[in-house]
């Protein structure tokens, strides 16, 4: 997934001009419910933004409030410098591929991609022309005269897409557009899309509740919890250096290790954590209770120099092999602390109960304040 | 364009052999006896009657029907209530339907109750109901007179008025019903992704909702025609005799002249616009792209 994450050259992330769009402190209540809670974010123009987050943490709400299909209790919307808190859905030139598709069940795939250029009167000659382009861009051309009901989900997307870049809209919002196609199709059409999108140069805002997804795709993830954005940034931000425990343990696998600061200086800390003592970068006062997260492609077997280094000692509970990598679960008395550790070649001795030596670089370590109601 | 649809939807439609026999057809069995019986027989024996006289076969009954302006005023009659009564109906019913389909949780149960309710109580109570409102001492004339509409009670029984009105209130969940039940379907997305392409109401409901609920628009309209087309208790205690209609010459001929050719004559015409009625329908909704403008 790395690989991909870096899809996008660097100079191309420097041409985003900043604050093409601008969601700024959006509430959104339904009822007592309060979904989206003075949420605030900018994309930048050409940029392609995922909103990650589990299901029902208010992804759809949002993207619904953008599109102006919902009206925001507070807050205001605005896309390239105008203000569209007002304005209709159908005057705002924002494209949706929606979840389920809503493709027109009565309009041939030609026609459904046709929909939009009519309603907003191009002239016959060129709306053919679009449409054959638009058909050309997701490689459906055979299928132009076909019913829509007689395709496959993955057609159906294909068509979803190109009714929606068809109209050249401002911004495009996509939400889980690949939730209902399998594994390898998803796979192959998250990079198909990319390309489509980054060849248009459209602004695009993606939804999605799937961390490899928001990883490979995106020239940033905005990690959303319960109606809030908890972390903005770059794909790698996010993954090596979340900014709260919720990203740190949404996006990626992570280890988990509670315990009481005991100390610190020079811009470390020292934990006191079923594992044993064990620093990390940051400031917190100490008898803080606090979480300790470490990625497990940080932690190699072994013991490592100290100082840079912590080093811990526990027993492997469990052993995961996924082809290329192993993954080791370490066991303490606790049910909630968990280490994970990922190797890629294995020590011949490694089994359940089998008691192991770890380490891992201080810098690799990220600290959070424990969760409220957490009590260690 | 359209050929590739119509291969797929013949494709997929004539795929059972046509004439192998399905045993689940047997389950419908005792309902068709029942209506072989109670139905066609009695329809048999009607057509057979309108092609007698006393002397033998004839086709006086048709001759005197079709050409006679006084009868040919009555189908026109018939058939004027017929299409009135169905686009009234059609136009009050369609946003009550689009209400229905649409509104959530208690306000949707009281619709329903005010909708379907009606039709628990007969014709006939509803109707005399109606004529005590509409007397000039009832609730209506008192109303429009104390609003200051009108200076005087006028006369609304026994008008033309007063018998869409009770056409409309005794026929109108009869097109509700079926257009509920397209609407109840319509998947709202559609209408959202419609305008985020830039499409406004206007365009939206030609192009979106109201070829996707055709099909009700169809089998309601089909429904209140063909059964106001043939209503007898509502015109006849409304206006009466000042308004003739097709069952109202039927009964007469029946009860009163004794003419039973005449009736049959009139009973099979009303039958055979019924019939070409539902035919075409069904041939409309059946038709790929027939549900499209
Ligand atoms: N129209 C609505 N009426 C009431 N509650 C709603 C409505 N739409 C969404 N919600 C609630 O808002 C929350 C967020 O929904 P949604 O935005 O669809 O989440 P997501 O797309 O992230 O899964 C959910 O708890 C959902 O039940
Ligand atoms: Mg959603």
């Amino acid at each position: 997934m790395s690989q991909q994450a870096t899809a996008l050259p660097p100079e191309a992330e420097a041409q985003h001009e900043p604050g093409y769009l601008a969601v700024s402190n959006v509430t959104k209540r339904f009822g007592a419910a309060t979904v989206l809670d003075s949420l605030s974010l900018s994309v930048g123009r050409a940029e392609f933004v995922s909103l990650l987050g589990p299901s029902g943490c208010g992804k759809t709400t949002l993207l619904r409030l953008i599109a102006g299909l919902l009206a925001p209790d507070q807050g205001a919307i605005e896309v390239g410098g105008r203000d569209l808190t007002r304005v209709a859905a159908h005057r705002r030139n924002i494209g949706v591929v929606f979840q389920n598709y809503a493709l027109f069940p009565h309009l041939t795939v030609a026609e459904n991609i046709a929909y939009g250029l009519r309603a907003k009167g191009v002239p016959k000659a060129e709306q053919a022309k679009k449409v054959a382009d638009a058909l050309g861009l997701v490689r459906m051309e055979a299928f132009a005269d076909r019913a829509v009901t007689a395709l496959s989900g993955g057609q159906q997307q294909r068509i979803a897409v190109a009714r929606a870049v068809v109209v050249e809209p401002s911004l495009l919002l996509l939400d889980e557009p690949f939730s209902a196609l399998d594994r390898k199709l998803r796979e192959t059409m998250q990079i198909e899309l990319r390309h489509i999108l980054r060849d248009l140069g459209i602004t695009s805002i993606f939804v999605t509740h799937d961390q490899d997804e928001a990883l490979v795709m995106s020239d940033r993830i905005a990690v959303m919890n319960e109606g809030r954005i908890e972390h903005l940034g770059t794909p790698s931000e996010v993954y090596a250096r979340p900014k709260s425990l919720y990203t740190m343990e949404f996006v990626g696998q992570s280890s988990r290790i509670g315990g009481v600061v005991t100390g610190g200086r020079d811009g470390l800390v020292e934990i006191d954590t079923p594992f044993g003592l064990i620093r990390a970068p940051g400031h917190f006062l100490s008898g803080s209770k606090v979480v300790v997260g470490v990625r497990p492609e940080a932690i190699a077997a072994g013991e490592g120099p100290a100082g840079e280094y912590n080093t811990v000692r526990g027993t492997v509970a469990e052993v995961i092999y996924f082809g290329s990598r192993t993954l080791l679960h370490f066991r303490t008395a606790q049910d909630d602390d968990r280490l994970h550790v990922e190797l890629n070649r294995l020590p011949d001795t490694v089994s359940p109960g089998v008691e192991m030596t770890v380490r891992w670089r201080v810098d690799d370590s990220r600290v959070f304040p424990a969760p409220a109601g957490d009590d260690r | 364009m359209t050929l590739a649809r119509d291969d797929l939807a013949v494709a997929s439609t004539a795929k059972p052999a046509r004439w192998s026999f399905d045993a689940k057809a047997l389950i419908a069995a005792p309902g068709l006896i029942f209506m072989g019986l109670a139905f066609a027989v009695p329809v048999l024996m009607l057509i057979g009657d309108s092609f007698v006289d006393r002397d033998g076969l004839s086709l006086a009954g048709y001759r005197k029907v079709l050409g006679d302006p006084y009868y040919i005023g009555i189908i026109g009659n018939s058939l004027q209530l017929a299409c009135i009564t169905t686009a009234v109906c059609l136009a009050v019913g369609y946003p009550a339907a689009w209400a229905l389909a649409r509104i959530r949780g208690v306000w949707q149960v009281i619709l329903f109750a005010l909708i379907f309710l009606p039709l628990t109580v007969s014709i006939v109570v509803k109707t005399f109901g109606l004529t005590i409102m509409m007397r000039r001492d009832g609730i209506i004339n008192f109303l429009l007179v104390n609003l200051g509409f009108i200076e005087r009670p006028m006369r609304l029984v026994f008008t033309e008025f007063s018998l869409y009105f009770g056409m409309v209130n005794v026929f109108l969940p009869f097109m509700i019903l079926p257009l509920y039940s397209v609407m109840r379907m319509l998947d709202p997305r559609l209408l959202d992704a419609s305008a985020s392409l830039g499409a406004g109401p206007v365009h939206t409901f030609l192009r979106v909702t109201l070829p996707l609920t055709m099909p009700g628009v169809i089998a309601g309209g089909t429904l209140v025609f063909s059964i106001s087309v043939a209503a007898y208790v509502t015109p006849g205690l409304l206006v009466g005799d000042r308004f003739m209609t097709m069952s109202q010459v039927m009964a007469k001929a029946y009860l009163n002249i004794r003419d039973f050719q005449l009736g049959a004559s009139m009973a099979v015409i009303m039958l055979v616009i019924s019939a070409a009625l539902i035919l075409a329908s069904s041939y409309l909704v059946r038709t790929p792209g027939g549900e499209r403008r």
